[in-house]
């Protein structure tokens, strides 16, 4: 007696393609926050523009120049610097992941680059800060 | 140029804002901007040209990339292919370009 055993014919390989709901981003406040962070790029790009468009106004003359004053300006300004302070604090607290040194042959702590990025943002906001300032008039 | 962009917003643009954007219009301190003569001078200093082109060009490149991919996040497959990806990279190049021409044709190169 002998048992015959039908090969199945191969099939093709599929792949696996998880279904994700557009709105994934809103269910938890991490994944929320994750989205914001990737966000940010775009109110500082708007305010960038906004600076080149500054510069560039200068260049018709001092009849054609005046700062803007507006109150919406302010408000789109304040929008834009919480956004830049949120891409500023996620950015550099990754630093400690991101960077690795050694100082003779011992791993710095995760926490000292974190604080060497902190530090360094305070002291270029306290020199671009006083450039700004300092040569107003 | 993603983690020199972001590195660049991260430490510059806040205090630009702050200063430019809220103490300065609010009146609160002096700041160069706000009159012409103090601003196209210090604008055609070479050394301030070039700051102001890294400051803008760099960060561009870092919003591209994130911008991009908040699209994915979003769930918008065209946002992987090669025409969404000319319009982020070649619209920071295009900014980059643009903040070339400012900043040659607006003030005059000077030291002082």
């Amino acid at each position: 007696m002998s048992i015959e055993v039908e090969a199945a014919p191969p099939t093709a390989t599929r792949t696996y393609r998880p279904a994700m709901g557009r709105g994934w981003w809103t269910r938890k406040s991490h994944y929320f926050w994750y989205m914001v962070r990737e966000f940010t790029a775009l109110p500082l790009a708007l305010w960038l523009l906004w600076l080149l468009f500054e510069i560039q106004r200068a260049g018709r003359g001092a009849s054609g120049y005046y700062p803007p004053s507006s109150t919406p300006f302010v408000i789109f300004s304040v929008i834009c610097l919480l956004f830049a302070l949120y891409h500023s604090f996620t950015f550099l607290s990754l630093a400690g992941v991101i960077l690795h040194f050694k100082v003779l042959d011992k791993p710095v702590a995760s926490r000292l680059i974190v604080l060497s990025q902190f530090g360094g943002w305070l002291v270029a906001s306290i020199v671009i800060g006083a450039v700004l300032i300092g040569f107003g008039r | 140029m993603f983690a020199q962009g972001g590195v660049l917003a991260a430490l510059l643009i806040p205090v630009h804002i702050l200063v430019q954007g809220v103490l300065g219009p609010l009146g609160i301190v002096t700041v160069v901007d706000r009159h012409y003569d103090t601003w196209i001078s210090i604008l055609g200093n070479p050394i301030v040209k070039l700051y102001l082109l890294v400051l803008i060009s760099l960060p561009f490149f870092h919003f591209a990339h994130r911008l991009r991919y908040l699209l994915v996040d979003l769930g918008i497959p065209a946002a992987k292919g090669l025409p969404v990806q000319v319009v982020f990279y070649g619209g920071a190049v295009l900014v980059t370009l643009v903040a070339v021409w400012v900043l040659l044709t607006t003030a005059p190169l000077s030291l002082g």
